[in-house]
């Protein structure tokens, strides 16, 4: 390995550092300003975090999308198993069906929804989980299948029913341990996109923590931007953080 | 006798086969009845209604007024933002793309792989807000820039003119190009270069004869994927635009939410499907293009 600094490379990142981060430090420099005190101060996410909405809504979010993971790894783990299985002249069908969500706009999605969803599904802020499984399928279903692609999948399986494992044993305490990669980039994926959902949600006259911002900023532009700037730095530091401290998988394969 | 033993045999035999075409489909059962409720079902009933008209007759009126003003001019900057975001995007996010998939350490590529998913995916308001704190009238960035001379308010600008939301566009779609390109970058193989240079072609040949004619298919696959994701994207317009600047997924938002009204009852949905045909030229492509590079791709 040559340890000589790669000209081209810091160039371009370099250039991605400032496109990415002078916005975003500069939005935060605003966000700290005090225009009543003058100066700097953490004055607007003190007002963001003491407001009893915040909590209420960062919490509805966060339990709207671990639903949604849930409702997502359910009804995928076991479809995607089987049809890798089986061979079951579904799995074509089914592979085409789990893109379609990627062709339709989600504010078509939206209206469509609207007008077809009958009342009691309508009524409960559960349709939201089984719709934003839908949005985060053609992700969630390709990340699945490349996992189970990569295993022999049939090995380990006809191992663990022949040593006395039922089927649901199987897919809990083998398939899932075995496919955790894609497992856990399934449920990272499913989870940031059902936090961060706008349009569906607001179209749908939900609220959640997206949806709430924009209605903070109507009263408090400053304190708006302090929440959207703590909901895009947050999860920037924590994945980065995991990304880094994890051990590197294709290292541990060479070995 | 030998009919007894063929009507036992037969219906055996049919049953076997009943069996195993119900457990063919049985296991995938639960994913088809969500899918086709939550997804296929509105879907249809989106595009029946598109072509009913107040009175629940057959018509074409909400497609044709669809295609009259201020709808056409939605659709004209659409399609304008969506291709210039994406052409913007494409070809800096192709080149740093390439650099960091091949001159990269994994931990860095795999950091930049999250962060890029960051940025692609979590979008919509706080980006929004974002743009405003930073290149907003009294933004930070605005005051630096004015500082050295430099006055982005001076002409039309402002954040919710189609320039302004074009920018704050790019800050999602080059991280996105980033994320669809790179698995054709990891694509080309070092034997490739090297197989070229035994031929006697130079670095100049190898790309335009070698390494351009590969990466150009999911290069057009990944600007259509932009495309698509400009066009439809709806939060970051809605939170930047009081109504002056006309695209179509606010439009449709706006008629969905009664804040505009329309004397024709379904011309929202009229919108939306216009919108899915859009839509469709540029991902169907997409992914007709990703699935063939994607055989290639994996070997």
């Amino acid at each position: 390995m040559k340890r000589r600094i790669d000209l081209p490379l810091l160039i371009t990142l370099t250039i991605l550092a400032l496109f990415v981060f002078v916005p975003m430090i500069s939005a935060f420099e605003y966000s700290i300003r005090t225009p009543v005190e003058g100066g700097y101060g953490l004055t607007n996410y003190k007002w963001a975090v003491a407001d009893e909405d915040f909590l209420y809504y960062i919490l509805r979010s966060g339990w709207l999308s671990a639903l949604t993971v849930l409702v997502t790894l359910v009804i995928l783990v076991p479809t995607v198993t089987w049809l890798h299985l089986s061979d079951s002249k579904l799995r074509p069908l089914i592979d085409g069906l789990s893109l379609l969500p990627l062709v339709i706009p989600v504010v078509a999605f939206a209206v469509g929804a609207q007008i077809s969803l009958p009342e009691f599904v309508q009524n409960t802020v559960l349709e939201l989980p089984f719709l934003y499984f839908i949005l985060a399928l053609p992700y969630a279903y390709r990340a699945l299948d490349i996992g189970l692609n990569s295993i022999p999948l049939k090995t380990i399986t006809e191992a663990a029913r022949s040593t006395g494992a039922s089927w649901s044993r199987t897919i809990i305490s083998v398939i899932i341990p075995v496919i955790r990669g894609a497992v856990m980039g399934t449920i990272a994926l499913t989870f940031a996109l059902s936090l961060g959902e706008y349009t569906l949600t607001v179209l749908l006259h939900w609220d959640t923590f997206p949806t709430w911002v924009t209605f903070v900023a109507q009263e408090n532009i400053l304190g708006a931007i302090a929440i959207s700037m703590m909901s895009l730095i947050i999860p920037f530091i924590l994945l980065t953080g995991i990304t880094l401290l994890m051990p590197d998988r294709s290292a541990q394969r060479r070995k | 006798m030998t009919s007894n033993i063929k009507a036992e045999g037969a219906p055996l035999e049919r049953s076997a086969f009943r069996f195993f075409k119900i457990t063919s489909v049985l296991p995938a059962l639960p994913f088809l009845l969500i899918f086709g409720f939550f997804f296929i079902y509105p879907i249809t009933k989106l595009i029946y209604v598109s072509f009913m008209s107040n009175e629940n007759t057959f018509t074409f009126g909400n497609f044709q007024t669809a295609f009259t003003q201020p709808y056409s001019t939605g659709f004209v900057n659409s399609i304008k933002i969506a291709f210039l975001s994406a052409l913007i995007a494409a070809f800096p996010g192709a080149i740093a793309a390439y650099f960091i998939e091949t001159r990269g350490p994994s931990k860095l590529k795999r950091s930049l792989a999250m962060m890029n998913g960051v940025l692609a995916n979590t979008g919509g308001v706080p980006l929004a807000f974002m743009f405003m704190a930073a290149i907003g009238m009294q933004g930070t960035l605005t005051k630096v820039l004015k500082y050295f001379g430099i006055d982005i308010y001076a002409g039309t600008f402002s954040l919710g003119t189609f320039t302004g939301i074009l920018l704050v566009y790019l800050y999602f779609q080059l991280p996105l190009m980033v994320i669809v390109f790179s698995p054709a970058i990891m694509s080309l193989r070092r034997e490739w270069v090297e197989a070229a240079k035994n031929l006697g072609a130079s670095q100049i040949n190898y790309w335009f004869r070698v390494g351009f004619p590969l990466l150009f298919p999911s290069f057009i696959a990944s600007f259509l994927l932009l495309f698509a994701s400009g066009f439809s994207a709806y939060a970051t317009a809605n939170a930047l635009t009081v109504g002056n600047l006309p695209l179509t997924p606010l439009q449709i938002g706006g008629l969905l939410d009664g804040n505009v009204s329309a004397s024709q009852l379904n011309l929202g949905k009229a919108l939306s499907v216009v919108m899915i045909l859009i839509s469709a030229v540029a991902v169907i492509p997409y992914l007709i293009i990703q699935r063939k590079a994607a055989r290639w791709q994996r070997r």
